[in-house]
């Protein structure tokens, strides 16, 4: 068999379309500034001025545009095309395309629903409006997915399928004895002959099963420890203030290194602080119930006594490994990376939360439930923090992105996670020695964290100029 | 006459937003002449502010004008370029707008700020131009001139603030000053202080003013002409006194009607409140746009075309949007209602004896050793509030009044002197030790309507919120059903339970917040500004629902408020709070007729009142109130007071007066000698028709 082409046979009429529409952006990107700047030195007098850009500008501009959806039709026309055509005429795009087609059903499927309830849906509702909360979603619900359905996309076992012969191939390269496995690497073969593609693939699922579960409890301890220091003030502000300013002071990576250590981790240092950073869900769940329904003593009793007994047992097996049961466990790597990431977010959060609570205390409503006797409490889960949502759903987004970088970053220098995860950034570690010459292996998990990101960003600003226009 | 310095023809503005144009103005037509000022009126959302952003051409990206023209010295405004428009900003048109340190950069020094605008527009030189704006400090009354250049915004009070935004805006003498609500931020004693000086500037510089407000006693101090709109539209416009004496439209009226006039009685002459709410552009009917709230409604006349200005007879340029003001009979007033009789005044609830209020600041460095300082919140009052009755508190800001609220509620705990809550001490027991009938009973209503709801919750689960709390119900169920009965006792629809705050307007917010205090059957009401922050038309439908509460439960009301208007059509006594203390407390008939305390009869004089037949003694007091770390010795109030000369050996500079008993119940805090307060007269008199 043959090495695969990127565009297989789409590729005589696609490519120079492609490459038609990158000639025509880059000229009326060049000539469009050019024209907007003549029209404002040519133009005599008020009313050049008031009749806005001049023809030329107004040409320049509408060729910008049609340049820009002609791209982003050729582009689409590789995906939407790579997946019609015939299996023998597909190149690599289109066997990639094909090979997410689980994600393109739930995409189009979510996308679909949420259109439909548009109406119901408050700010995500709105989301879909605005064009780049719209495209952040997409980026992340593509992530997500992938991660979801990574067993079906992937064509080989990100860790145990070494397949001889494949070592540092480039990208559509065929298997040499494909024996009723997939026929080719899509994105070639890494430095021990594994299928960059599918290790891509199940990296998603390490990414965004520890990133968003770091990220929630980083917030759960700030908000736990922020909401009290704002509202409160005084010596416990002052106290709490002065650890969080310790902590973000301190060089992260020295921390990391530290938590790694083998001697720390054998003094226990992780799992200690591990013990102490799982519990604050835990009294954070218990306090919100506490407070709000003291009026209504039976129901606050099955609240609470679920969360203990549910979160204790979590707690148990996550922080301690000493589930009764043996089902729930965290293994030693991955919770080094999750304390680290908790330890090293919560400060952040913390800051945030006590700037937004010391404004909302101020208001009317605050001054309303003291008059009616609430508790200190009631009043900062339960009047308070719900009208922080705005910005900290903002920065819970942007967060996310962060802590996939800084997994990233973890990977890169080998802490934590195993050396043969297929986690981006341990990848990213594994292939930047052969870089120059064998750039698949590093680029793809490089591209991938940064779609992420920027998603995680693009949904951030979204939901930012969403929620102000409410 | 010349043609008019600036002519608003048939203007249109149209703000552009998801659901398609909306029409913020529509056929508005104004001229203003050189040297006249022209007030604009209306309440909030009818398009006063959005004219005014108009004429500056300062829409926004969303705003367009969409029809008509502003016309600056015969020049359309519309075509200028932004060179020629930056020229004319600042220059020519300036502009005050309503919150002064929004206007003022907090990062400059006041003098820097103010030497900006003749170094822009006329290249001044630095010596020059701060000789300039050294002038212009003086001319708005600020004292020590220097001393203020140098001064950043921040170390100004909010008076003094707005002076400077008005020094600002006059430094270039401009042909044409916009003012939007210039005052609405201040208190009323410094308020009076800032109409006139913007009355005698106007005159001094020949500027002419465009003075946007929503209080018709200020315009009719300032102005000459008068605007009043409603719903993007000029509904009567004309000379101010002809205007107030022969309005000629219903919407003039049921706004004059509606706000507490002297002689508004609540029992006998109550508001009249305009029925029906404000309707949103887009909702707006086919021809006249009160229609739907109008009394003179005739249908097949009203609502068939557009309806434009037509003349009034007897003045020259007074016209009014109504085609039936010839058929209206101007003097007849709706029957009163018959309201319940007002409640037996009952026992004292509220004992207050000697009660002290001391917060301790510190201030000083890290290592140096703190200064400790007091802020002298409360001094020394001494008061009771009786069943079913209405107690107003009225001062400035800084008075002590909403400290007094505090400690009323168990939010903070007294320094010294005694709270009886019936006749158990609660001076000292801070509200969670209180228990929840003595907390139910002793409730608050807020100020801010945008404020007092949690906006992330549904109306009706804040109120349920309040009966769980002060348990009222066993069962959910029973709360359900008390909760509905409480929207029905403020007055508004029962399905208001599932909206959420934002989609209630501000006198709707309001309702729901007394509807939450009533919660768990208060006995005690204290209302802190509770209708100050709404439009006049809302004020009175809300005052009104808290009297008629108060008759029904026998509700005693303690009215925090500076609206003196507000406070005699309401309140049975009154006490005067000035820097902590109370100088006069007595009945309301008491209060407002002499002799009165001199800080009172000051506070009256500088209340706008918008009744042509009212003369008003003019009192305007110099400089600010004073700060409660640092208060002067002897009467709070000597540094400001005008009788001060009247007590002989400077006694007011030495030694705080005493609380004088001037006869059944009435007492003022002051050393004037009988004789002296018996020369006072009263402020206002009304002229004999």
């Amino acid at each position: 068999m043959e090495r695969l082409s990127w565009t297989g046979a789409l590729g005589p009429w696609l490519v120079p379309a492609l490459e038609a529409a990158l000639v025509a952006l880059a000229l009326a990107a060049l000539a469009h500034p050019l024209a907007l700047l003549a029209g404002y030195r040519l133009g005599p007098g008020p009313e050049a001025a008031r009749s806005g850009p001049g023809r030329a500008a107004r040409l320049t501009g509408g060729l910008l545009r049609l340049s820009l959806w002609a791209l982003a039709a050729a582009l689409a026309a590789f995906l939407i095309g790579g997946l019609l055509v015939p299996p023998e005429a597909k190149g690599i795009l289109g066997r990639i395309a094909t090979r997410l087609w689980p994600v393109w059903l739930s995409l189009g499927a979510s996308f679909a629903l949420v259109a439909l309830f548009r109406r119901r849906l408050g700010l995500l509702g709105h989301l879909l409006g605005n064009p780049a909360g719209a495209v952040g979603l997409a980026l992340v619900m593509f992530w997500v997915f992938a991660a979801l359905f990574a067993d079906q996309i992937a064509p080989f076992d990100p860790i145990t399928d070494v397949i001889a012969g494949m070592k540092n191939k480039p990208p559509g390269t065929p298997l040499p004895a494909p024996e009723g496995t997939y026929g080719y690497y899509l994105l070639g073969g890494d430095a021990l002959a594994r299928d960059v593609f599918s290790r891509a693939v199940a990296g998603a699922r390490v990414v965004l099963a520890i990133a968003p579960a770091a990220t929630l409890f980083a917030f759960m301890v700030g908000i736990t420890l922020g909401l009290p220091a704002g509202y409160l003030g005084g010596r416990l502000d002052l106290l709490l203030s002065f650890l969080a300013n310790l902590v973000l002071a301190f060089p992260v990576i020295l921390l990391f290194f530290l938590l790694v250590t083998p001697e720390i981790v054998a003094m226990g240092v992780p799992t200690y602080m591990a013990g102490a950073l799982f519990l604050f869900p835990l009294i954070f769940l218990t306090i919100l119930w506490n407070s709000r329904f003291r009026t209504r003593p039976p129901l606050r009793a099955a609240l609470i006594g679920a969360t203990l007994v549910l979160g204790g047992w979590l707690y148990a097996g996550l922080a301690w490994n000493a589930d009764p049961f043996g089902v729930v466990s965290m293994p030693a790597g991955v919770l080094i990376v999750f304390v680290s990431v908790v330890f090293v977010n919560a400060p952040s959060v913390f800051r945030i939360v006590r700037g937004l609570t010391l404004d909302i205390r101020t208001r009317d409503y605050v001054a309303a439930a003291q008059t009616r006797g609430e508790g200190p409490w009631y009043i900062m889960l339960w009047e308070i923090l719900p009208n922080a949502r705005g910005p900290l759903l903002v920065d819970f987004c942007l967060r996310i992105g962060y802590t996939t970088i800084l997994l990233g970053t973890l990977g890169f220098f080998g802490l934590g996670l195993a050396p043969e995860s297929p986690d981006w950034g341990t990848s990213i570690n594994a292939g930047r020695g052969l870089l120059q010459f064998v750039p698949f292996p590093p680029l793809v998990p490089a591209v991938a964290i940064m779609s992420l990101v920027l998603g995680m960003n693009l949904l951030a600003d979204g939901l930012r100029e969403e929620s102000l226009r409410e | 006459m010349t043609a008019p310095l600036l002519e608003i023809d048939r203007l249109s503005i149209a703000f552009a937003t998801r659901r398609g144009d909306i029409p913020a103005v529509a056929d508005f037509s104004l001229s203003v002449a050189a040297g006249e000022a022209v007030g604009l009126v209306g309440e909030s959302g009818c398009g006063k502010s959005t004219v005014a952003l108009g004429i500056m051409r300062d829409l926004g990206r969303a705003g367009r004008i969409s029809g008509g023209t502003i016309r600056f010295r015969g020049r359309d405004l519309a075509t200028l370029s932004g060179s020629e428009l930056r020229r004319i900003r600042g220059n020519d048109i300036a502009m005050v707008y309503q919150e002064p340190m929004a206007s003022l950069n907090p990062a400059l020094r006041i003098g820097r700020q103010l030497m900006e605008v003749p170094r822009l527009h006329r290249g001044a030189s630095r010596a020059e131009a701060r000789e300039l704006a050294r002038e212009m400090v003086a001319d708005v009354g600020l004292p020590d001139p220097d001393r203020i250049l140098d001064a950043y915004p921040h170390q100004l009070s909010g008076g003094q603030q707005q002076r400077i935004v008005i020094a600002m805006a006059l430094m270039s003498r401009p042909a044409l000053l916009i003012l939007d609500e210039p005052t609405t931020a201040l208190d009323v004693t410094v308020e009076a202080a800032i109409v006139d000086l913007v009355k005698g500037l106007g005159r001094k510089y020949g500027t002419a003013l465009l003075f946007i407000s929503h209080n018709l006693g200020l315009v009719l101090e300032v102005c000459d002409r008068i605007c009043v709109m409603y719903s993007g539209e000029a509904v009567e416009q004309g000379p101010v006194r002809h205007v107030f004496d022969r309005m000629r439209h219903p919407y003039t009226q049921a706004l004059f009607r509606s706000i507490p006039l002297p002689g508004a009685d609540k029992t006998t002459r109550p508001l009249e409140t305009i029925p029906g709410s404000f309707l949103m552009p887009q909702d707006r009917p086919r021809g006249c746009n009160f229609g739907p709230r109008c009394t003179h409604f005739e249908p097949g006349l009203c609502d068939t075309a557009e309806i434009a200005m037509r003349p009034v007879p007897g003045a020259s340029d007074h016209e009014a949007r109504c085609l039936r003001f010839e058929k209206i009979d101007w003097q007849s007033r709706p029957p009163v209602p018959k309201a319940a009789a007002p409640g037996e005044v009952g026992a004292p609830v509220l004992t207050v004896s000697g009660l002290r209020k001391y917060y301790e600041v510190s201030s000083g460095g890290l290592f140096g050793h703190r200064r400790r300082k007091l802020v002298r919140a409360n001094e020394t009052l001494s008061f009771e509030a009786r069943q079913s009755e209405t107690l107003a508190i009225v001062g400035e800001s800084g008075c002590g009044k909403s400290t007094l609220a505090k400690v009323l509620l168990g939010l903070e705990t007294a320094t010294a002197g005694q709270v009886l809550l019936d006749d158990r001490e609660v001076q000292e027991t801070p509200i969670q030790k209180r228990g929840p009938r003595a907390v139910a009973d002793l409730q608050m209503v807020f100020q801010n309507p945008f404020d007092t709801l949690n906006p992330s919750k549904r109306v009706g689960g804040q109120i349920l919120r309040a009966l769980e709390v002060f348990g009222v119900g066993a069962t959910r169920r029973a709360r359900r059903e008390r909760m509905f009965e409480l929207l029905d006792l403020v007055r508004l629809p029962r399905d208001f339970a599932d909206r959420m705050p934002h989609q209630l307007s501000g006198g709707q917010k309001q309702r729901v917040g007394i509807a939450r205090a009533f919660a768990g059957g208060a006995r005690i009401v204290v209302a802190d500004e509770p209708v100050s922050a709404l439009d006049v038309s809302v004020q009175a439908a809300v005052a009104d629902l808290l009297m008629d509460i108060q008759r029904t439960r026998r509700t005693t009301l303690i009215f925090i408020s500076h609206d003196l208007s507000i406070v005699r059509y309401l309140a049975d006594r009154v006490m005067v709070m000035y820097l902590g203390h109370a100088v006069e407390i007595g009945s309301t008939a008491q209060v407002f007729a002499p002799p009165y305390h001199p800080y009172t009869e000051a506070l009256l004089s500088a209340v706008p009142v918008p009744d042509t037949r009212v003369e008003k003694t003019r009192i305007v007091l110099e400089g600010d109130v004073p700060s409660a770390i640092d208060p002067p010795p002897g009467c709070p109030f000597q540094t400001r007071c005008h009788w001060k000369d009247r007590v002989p050996n400077g006694r007011c500079a030495r030694e705080l007066p005493p609380m004088v008993e001037l006869g059944s119940g009435h007492r003022i805090l002051c050393h004037l000698s009988a004789e002296a307060l018996g020369e006072m007269e009263p402020v206002f008199r009304v002229a004999a028709e």
